[in-house]
């Protein structure tokens, strides 16, 4: 405990290092070595159960490693008093629930618990979080409505308002754009990165979406299995071969219109074979047209169903 | 004409908004208190609600003084009370102030208790009265009873030592990994189930006598109860006072999910621990000092919650409320069949549950609201 602090290569406040998770006997994460690169919004990726939110999960304490460690500046986690975390680390779960009936601005103040005492319950700088918190997220005009009143969008950014409100360095939102339709996706998005480039707050997302992944992350964690397959920028991480590798699925990659990053389009959706056809298209085609960038041949077995895994015993590079 | 080709969200807006000067936000309803570098969050309706509650019981414990089978002119109770010399000392201070004390110590206790383990359950049918500690707390006593205990110095502390035994049970079977608030309701429910049909074994092995007397205690019953009842309860509650205090803090946290708490630096497994030990505690003591009373703990933390519209039920509310419940029951239990005096406990549940089922009814009629 009194070792200082592991010499990491890119500054990284918070690491994991040979990581194993487990829900009772069954182990969901395998040895992960992940650096978390301080003043930077990672986005971990990969297909369902693939261990990315149990892994996020661990980041922010919530489940005690099997083995392995999380560390914060150099100590593990697991020993840190949990409120001495709590001013670090901000994380938002995937469903958290909110007391029966409770207000907006009662919910956002008590994002401030892990600064407060018993006698010191409400001090200029709660106040000052909390407004502050509220203007960003635009939930300062529902103050005083009650939470389970909200519409699904409303209640993500409150929920965000929280977490914000406890002023950490660290924030770690799990999938924070489940449930939202899209516009109220991008809207959380944007703010995630708005914080993160006001205020310099390092920032970790779970995400489902590979596109919004790319959109927003300065470094993007690809995972499967319970193992980490890839990480670096979008660019890098987001190409045919890993979306195939990772997600089982054929697409074709192009860049994305608006942002230029990786944009994955998936391959000819399922159609009934017309009478004419002995088979329907396999693997991804090009648009009608025929003129994407770069369409991947189809492999003779690419009608493989998407969830096949792959091999478990699969490891990464590093 | 020419439009804008911005991003299709604006964001703009929001950016202009936090660089703004916002007003300040205070968790609405609350005023804050300062003394010094202390600062205190007070919920405005609470204070307005626990005023009027303290009001509307001290008037109800000055009727109590009152009236029975004779009537006392309140100017002559409050001497009594105040510890001037009056006629009507022995009605007044001999007869109706001890038992009332316990009355409203019992109706506190179990107030309290029940806000703290329906807290924790987050379920509002989570009571001492449902989930096994009474039935703990009976099935000792009675056991205790038909095997031939009749003091009555001893027997309110195995009922207490039953219904934290009960608890204790309810606990160790509903852990697993961590305390999961449904697991516990039900299992407490199925202990509650269990120790019933042990209570009555007992009864029906003992004889007549017993099984009588064993019936009354466990409907609850203030008759007979004095100061030797009324001392110990009270330096309980005051040695738990402090702990009464640290709860009504640790209940913000307690009413969210584990993941949520966790986040905030709260220990909630901890919390969780310390709330219902402090509940299944109140709630034994007050079991050991009248019985079973049924529903206090169940229907005043409702109410209570109703009144002041907190995110969290109100320790406070929620023990005056007991202690209102439990001394108006007991003025009729003692009134209305006169000259039989009936078992608090049948009388308790007539004179919160009428006014809980209004509440609710009237609070769906403003917001059709609450998660599922």
């Amino acid at each position: 405990m009194t070792a200082p602090a592991p010499a990491t290569t890119a500054a990284a406040r918070l690491t994991a290092s040979e990581l194993t998770l487990a829900y009772e006997d069954r182990t969901v994460v395998h040895e992960l070595d992940l650096a978390i690169p301080d003043g930077e919004v990672t986005v971990i990726v990969g297909p369902n159960a693939c261990g990315k939110s149990t892994t996020l999960r661990a980041l922010g304490r919530l489940l005690k490693p099997k083995g392995g460690s999380v560390l914060l500046d150099g100590e593990a986690l697991a020993k840190l008093p949990t409120r001495r975390v709590a001013q670090q680390i901000g994380l938002l779960p995937q469903t958290p629930v909110a007391p029966e009936a409770i207000t907006v601005g009662d919910l956002v103040a008590r994002g401030r618990q892990p600064h407060q005492r018993w006698w010191q319950q409400w001090s200029d700088a709660d106040e000052t979080a909390v407004t502050e918190a509220m203007a960003r997220t635009d939930v300062a005009e529902l103050a005083e409505r009650s939470v389970d009143e909200l519409s699904g969008g409303q209640r993500q950014r409150v929920w965000i308002a929280m977490a914000l409100a406890q002023e950490t360095e660290l924030l770690l939102l799990d999938e924070p754009t489940t449930y939202l339709d899209i516009s109220h996706q991008v809207e959380v998005l944007d703010l995630v990165r708005q914080l993160n480039h006001d205020r310099g707050r390092t920032v970790v997302v779970v995400l489902h979406d590979l596109n919004q992944a790319a959109r927003y992350a300065d470094h993007l964690v690809a995972m499967k299995a319970g193992r980490l397959v890839a990480r670096g920028t979008p660019a890098e991480v987001v190409t045919e071969e890993l979306v195939r590798e990772v997600f089982g699925l054929d697409c074709v990659v192009i860049p994305d219109p608006v942002t230029g990053s990786p944009l994955v389009v998936p391959g000819t959706p399922w159609q009934p074979s017309a009478p004419g056809k002995s088979a329907p298209p396999a693997g991804p085609s090009a648009p009608a047209d025929s003129s994407a960038p770069t369409g991947p041949s189809a492999p003779a077995d690419a009608s493989a169903p998407a969830d096949k895994k792959p091999p478990l015993d699969e490891r990464p590079t590093s | 004409m020419k439009t804008s080709d911005d991003a299709p969200i604006d964001v703009s807006k929001r950016c202009a908004h936090g660089a703004g000067q916002p007003s300040r936000v205070r968790p609405p309803g609350h005023v804050v208190l300062r003394f010094r570098r202390a600062t205190f969050l007070l919920h405005s309706r609470s204070a307005v609600v626990t005023a009027a509650l303290a009001a509307t019981l001290a008037a109800a414990s000055l009727a109590y003084l009152c009236v029975g089978e004779t009537f006392v002119h309140p100017a002559e109770a409050l001497k009594v009370v105040f510890g001037r010399p009056s006629p009507d000392e022995l009605v007044v201070g001999t007869l109706r102030e001890p038992r009332m004390t316990v009355g409203l110590l019992v109706g506190a206790a179990f107030g309290t208790a029940g806000a703290l383990i329906q807290t924790v359950a987050r379920n509002p049918l989570a009571s001492p009265d449902i989930i096994g500690i009474s039935q703990g707390a009976a099935a000792v006593t009675v056991g205790a009873m038909t095997f031939g205990v009749t003091s009555y110095t001893l027997l309110p502390y195995l009922s207490v030592a039953g219904g934290i035994l009960a608890a204790l049970l309810v606990y160790v079977f509903a852990w697993r990994g961590g305390l999961h608030a449904t697991r516990f309701v039900l299992i407490g429910i199925g202990f509650a189930i269990a120790l019933r049909s042990v209570t009555t074994l007992f009864m029906t092995k003992g004889d007549y006598l017993v099984a009588q007397q064993a019936q009354i205690w466990m409907t609850g019953s203030l008759n007979g109860r004095g100061w030797p009842e009324a001392d110990p309860l009270a330096l309980t509650l005051l040695v738990l006072l402090p702990f009464v205090a640290w709860a009504a803090r640790a209940q913000r946290t307690a009413a969210m999910d584990d993941d949520t708490a966790t986040a905030l630096g709260v220990r909630l497994g901890r919390v969780r621990f310390g709330l219902i030990l402090l509940g299944v505690v109140l709630a034994s003591v007050a079991t050991g000092a009248a019985g079973p009373v049924d529903f206090v703990a169940l229907l005043a933390p409702q109410i209570a919650r109703r009144l002041t519209r907190t995110a969290q039920i109100p320790l406070l509310s929620s023990a005056l409320l007991g202690a209102l419940i439990v001394v108006l029951a007991d003025l009729l239990a003692r009134k209305l069949f006169a000259p039989t005096e009936l078992p608090v406990g049948v009388l308790t549940a007539a004179v919160g549950a009428p006014y809980l089922i209004w509440l609710i009814i009237r609070s769906r009629t403003v917001r059709n609201g609450g998660t599922a």
